[in-house]
């Protein structure tokens, strides 16, 4: 309760802090925001932004067209699958770098290292490693027998879907590995003493034990993970351009195509909002059921 | 439910509008140096060179002025050009787009008028035609080509053919097919062409309508895609496909170039720069490697170049709009615009005859070592076209840029080579998708 | 028995690390290969000649080390504005009452939703209005869009974590509020806050999107786009040129990493990732 004086006198400073942040949300994201909404009823030319107001028109023709749901269960499929990855490696190998080795911590840097390099200098090792003629991949598999001839990684399905899942997998999954490693390091030794003297074997301590402890972090990581997957333009862009047809485009590249390759503002907009609704449900949706099993958890 | 405020068009975001338009009025020009904006998205290391050359002429000979050359990207100009309209702060001069590029934004009233410019470089000085494309209303131009490109020229290996046992250069698309199948061996493919989501694999597959005697719109620009001769384009692409490396489905030009370079495919469809690429990155295939005419459906067939026309255009609003005058005309004085077209012999080929016939011009080692290759380059570019302008009775078609980052050729060639689409349903699609895209 | 445990799982181990390190040594190897052997088939494993000519050429004959240098500005100058005004925020959101904070946490999550696809046009007319576009600051504002909810989010679980008696402590001690919060919060928030300039850092180096559109001139392109936009065209991919800028563009977040790493996990460790 502010009542006195003092606490109000907090509140003010409370506010002169949290100032900057607000203002900055107003220019660059609420600004933005806003017109796009805006942008959404119009059909607009993007050079130069003329237009003519269409009211909902843009969402109903969405609603029809196969692009759309298409680009949309894209984006799913996507995000579930290299998510899902992301989370089952970064929990293994954070396991294991939790052990003793040798080297450990130059493994650690190691592991760490794909999530540091920047998107581009990924997608460009990886299309190498890719290449039909020259790459190194197709020749390991050809000489190792597992392959009659060079496999199209990006080019044909369901192959190009399944190469960005891997790709962002591999990029993104030390970010999970960090976060575990953390909380890993601080679970306490007697939880595991004590499941020991209760004869669990190690499977059995994993998820009595670790899993539960890991739980908070995890549904944090999953979070910030989905929603960045969700978003993803440039991997997924650099790699395969959102073929072949339209097999591995996601909303973000339609957005992308729509607003610069057909110069359809205005419908552009309207994706891009559609976007931000459906996230925007899921998270809602996905925070209460953390929030309440957090809390039965805690009864 | 909808409501809508009529047809008046009108300007969404005013505020922003105005304020960009505003935004000028903050650097009073007087005081200030001239600087200028040059955009390219042709922009390997050697075309830099020049490019700097002609800059520093123009500034020496223009005290005061500074010229900034801005590198855009085939991929990304589309955006960048969108940004810069909409907020007003437009480059000078944009070198190297596409025709197409220059039509669509006239029709949008994005353009300055460029006669003035086409006057100081001299009328009479360009190949009979080079500006047809470009003269958007009788007598009205909105920009002029710096070039000819030929885009689909056949490239073969010599050594390879005769390895091979065959003797007559391909002029068929049998002859073609037949020519691939016995070069390919071993690691060589028979051929580098493009199957994926690009426009590289759009713009193979519109020369390929062309060279089954097709076109995809009627002259008064009626969609035409439900005929034979679309139909036979998408059976050629599909023929070609097992001639051609298993990652043709992500293949751009740059993919395709390197691959013929390199040496892992027997035929090349590429302009001239293939020539100096053999020179500097395979010299060893350098001396079997010739230049051909891409074949056609049958010999009665004839061909159809695919020039993309590469432009120089002033955006509207423009600053300092009588220097950046200046400055386009200079881009074509023959010292500096010799050694432009010099930085990739063959691949960007001059518009202007008397540059085309000087001796400084043909002097180029590489250009002389090729003679027979470029002349038929240049014949081939200065009969060619594009998607905007289909054929000499072809009215422009300003939407053309559009249709190709739709990505509905493209697409349809996916659906039919590697999901094995029906024919039927993909040529309806097309024929949808452009309906709309001619619509929208 | 123990030992040879020990030993299987040390190969197991560094096997996994090599795989997943893979891409990164095939990099290295590729970027010292003269450009003919790349495109030899099949491919040698080691290089044959080892050459550093296409390191010589990006530092010598292209603007690789001017995208280097805006590419430090951008990321240098996008962590120190949203490491402040995400402090602070973080700050406010964690230890002071007042009407609407709750809100403003959660509205903090939603524009992380925001896809910067559709940030980057009105973002453009407001870099002109604003009178900054094609700019360095430009981009570092623009990067502010996804960086700072981020920041945020990532500092403000990292502050629950830190004791309320602390600052009660302090407070009784006659220290001022902000006093408190340099001299008892900030040491104890340190290690979070590195670790969320890391990431940070991370974002700000690696974005492709807003630089693509929003810059056009050498002077504020940084190495995402340069790189791309150089190496990769129409008439040529030269792939060795682009290991070898891959290896340059790699090492300044090599060296970061190198001196900061510890804080990584104990930032997390000492916070906790709380939702």
């Amino acid at each position: 309760m502010a009542t006195n004086p003092l606490d109000r006198r907090y509140a003010l400073l409370g506010a002169v802090l949290i100032a900057p942040t607000i203002l900055i949300f107003s220019a660059v994201i609420i600004y933005p925001l806003v017109s796009a909404i805006y942008l959404s009823l119009f059909t607009i030319f993007t050079p130069t932004l003329r237009g003519q107001w269409v009211g909902l028109g843009n969402y109903a023709e969405l609603m029809a067209s196969n692009e759309f749901w298409r680009s949309l269960a894209n984006t799913f499929i996507w995000t579930v699958f290299t998510l899902t990855l992301q989370i089952v490696l970064g929990i293994a190998v954070a396991l294991m770098l939790h052990q003793n080795m040798v080297f450990r911590s130059l493994a650690r840097s190691l592991i760490l290292f794909p999530y540091f390099v920047s998107t581009v200098v990924a997608v460009l090792v990886w299309r190498w490693l890719f290449n039909d003629l020259y790459g190194i991949l197709n020749y390991l598999a050809l000489i190792s027998g597992l392959l009659q001839r060079p496999l199209d990684w990006l080019g044909s399905m369901p192959n190009a879907m399944i190469s960005i899942v891997l790709v962002g997998a591999w990029k993104y999954f030390p970010f999970v590995v960090i976060a575990v490693l953390a909380r890993l390091q601080s679970i306490p030794d007697q939880l595991y003493e004590a499941a020991k003297m209760d004869g669990a074997g190690p499977i059995a301590r994993f998820f009595d034990v670790t899993l539960p402890q890991l739980k908070e972090v995890l549904v944090v990581v999953i979070l910030l993970r989905a929603i960045w997957d969700f978003k993803e333009f440039d991997l997924i862009y650099l790699l395969t351009g959102g073929g072949p047809v339209i097999s591995t485009q996601t909303l973000p590249l339609m957005v992308y195509k729509e607003a610069f390759g057909l110069n359809d503002m205005g419908r552009a907009s309207a994706i891009a909002v559609s976007m931000m609704l459906v996230m925007l449900v899921f998270m809602v949706l996905y925070l209460r059921s953390a929030g309440r099993s957090e809390r039965e958890g805690a009864r | 439910m909808v409501t809508s405020t009529g047809p008046s068009r009108r300007i969404v975001l005013a505020g922003l509008g105005g304020a960009a338009l505003a935004a000028p009025a903050l650097t009073p020009a007087s005081a200030q140096p001239v600087v200028l904006r040059w955009w390219s998205p042709q922009t390997a290391p050697a075309q830099r060179e020049a490019y700097n050359f002609q800059i520093r002429t123009f500034q020496e000979a223009n005290p005061g002025v500074t010229v900034n050359f801005e590198a855009t990207s085939d991929e990304g100009y589309p955006a960048q050009m969108a940004a810069a309209f909409a907020s007003g702060q437009v480059p000078n001069v944009v070198t190297h787009l596409p025709s197409f590029a220059v039509s669509q934004y006239w029709a949008n009233n994005l353009l300055e008028p460029f006669n003035s410019v086409i006057d100081a470089i001299g009328p009479a000085n360009f190949f009979e035609g080079a500006n047809r494309i470009y003269e958007v209303a009788p007598g009205q131009f909105a920009g002029t080509g710096i070039g000819g490109s030929a885009a689909n020229m056949m490239w073969l290996r010599q050594d390879l053919m005769r390895e091979a046992g065959v003797t007559e250069v391909p002029r068929t698309w049998d002859q073609l097919r037949d020519a691939c199948r016995r070069m390919q061996r071993g690691p060589v493919f028979g051929a580098p062409l493009p199957y994926a989501r690009n426009s590289m694999t759009s713009l193979i597959f519109i020369c390929f309508v062309h060279g089954a005697g097709g076109s995809i719109f009627t002259p008064d620009l009626q969609v035409n895609v439900e005929n034979d001769a679309f139909r036979n384009a998408l059976e050629f692409y599909k023929s070609m496909r097992e001639f051609c490396p298993p990652g043709a489905t992500n293949y751009s030009w740059g993919d395709s170039l390197t691959a013929f370079v390199s040496g892992a495919t027997a035929t090349g469809i590429y302009t001239g720069r293939v020539l100096a690429n053999v020179a500097t990155q395979n010299p060893r295939i350098a001396s079997s490697v010739t230049c051909h005419m891409y074949p056609t459906i049958s010999a009665a067939t004839p061909h159809w170049t695919f020039n993309d026309f590469p432009s120089v255009m002033i955006p509207k609003g423009a600053s300092n709009i009588e220097m950046t005058r200046r400055f386009a005309a200079h881009l074509f004085r023959a010292d500096g615009y010799i050694r432009q077209l010099h930085a990739a012999p063959g691949h960007v080929l001059p518009v202007l005859r008397p540059i085309y016939e000087s001796a400084e011009y043909q002097a180029n080692p590489l250009i002389q070592a090729n003679r027979p290759a470029v002349q038929l380059m240049s014949q081939a570019a200065s009969a060619g076209h594009n998607l905007g302008w289909e054929t000499t009775r072809h009215r422009p078609n300003v939407r053309a840029g559009q249709i190709v980052a739709s990505h509905v050729f493209a697409e349809a060639v996916q659906r039919f080579v590697s999901n094995n689409e029906p024919i039927a349903t993909v040529v309806s699609d097309v024929a949808r998708r452009l309906e709309q895209l001619m619509r929208a | 028995m123990k030992m040879v445990r020990r030993v299987a799982f040390n190969l197991f181990a560094w096997s996994v690390v090599g795989l997943v390190a893979f891409p990164l040594i095939w990099m290295v190897i590729t970027s010292v290969k003269p450009q003919f052997e790349l495109f030899r088939i099949p491919p040698t494993f080691l290089p044959e000649t080892v050459t550093f000519e296409h390191y010589w050429t990006l530092i010598y004959d292209t603007p690789f080390l001017k995208y280097m240098r805006n590419s430090l500005l951008i990321a240098f100058g996008t962590t120190l504005v949203v490491i402040v005004v995400a402090t602070l925020g973080a700050h406010s959101l964690v230890r002071f009452r007042y009407p609407g904070r709750e809100r403003l946490a959660q509205l903090v999550l939603f524009t992380y939703l925001l896809p910067s696809v559709v940030l980057v046009l009105p973002l453009y007319l407001l870099m002109v209005w604003v009178g900054i576009a094609n700019s360095l600051f430009s981009l570092v504002v623009a990067y502010t869009t996804f960086a700072l909810p981020y920041a945020l989010w990532l500092l403000r679980s990292f502050m629950q974590g830190i004791p309320d008696d602390l600052e009660a402590a302090a407070l009784v001690d006659g220290a001022t509020r902000m006093e408190a919060f340099i001299d008892v919060i900030l040491p104890q928030a340190l290690p979070g806050i590195i670790s969320t300039s890391l990431f940070t850092f991370i974002l700000a180096w690696n974005e492709y999107l807003f630089a693509l559109v929003l810059v056009n001139t050498d002077e504020a392109r940084p190495l995402t786009t340069g790189v791309m936009n150089m190496l990769i065209s129409s008439f040529n991919i030269e792939w060795s040129l682009l290991m070898a800028a891959s290896v340059m563009m790699s090492l300044p977040l090599v060296i970061i990493f190198a001196f900061l790493s510890s804080y990584l996990t104990r930032g997390f460790g000492a916070g906790g990732v709380k939702g």
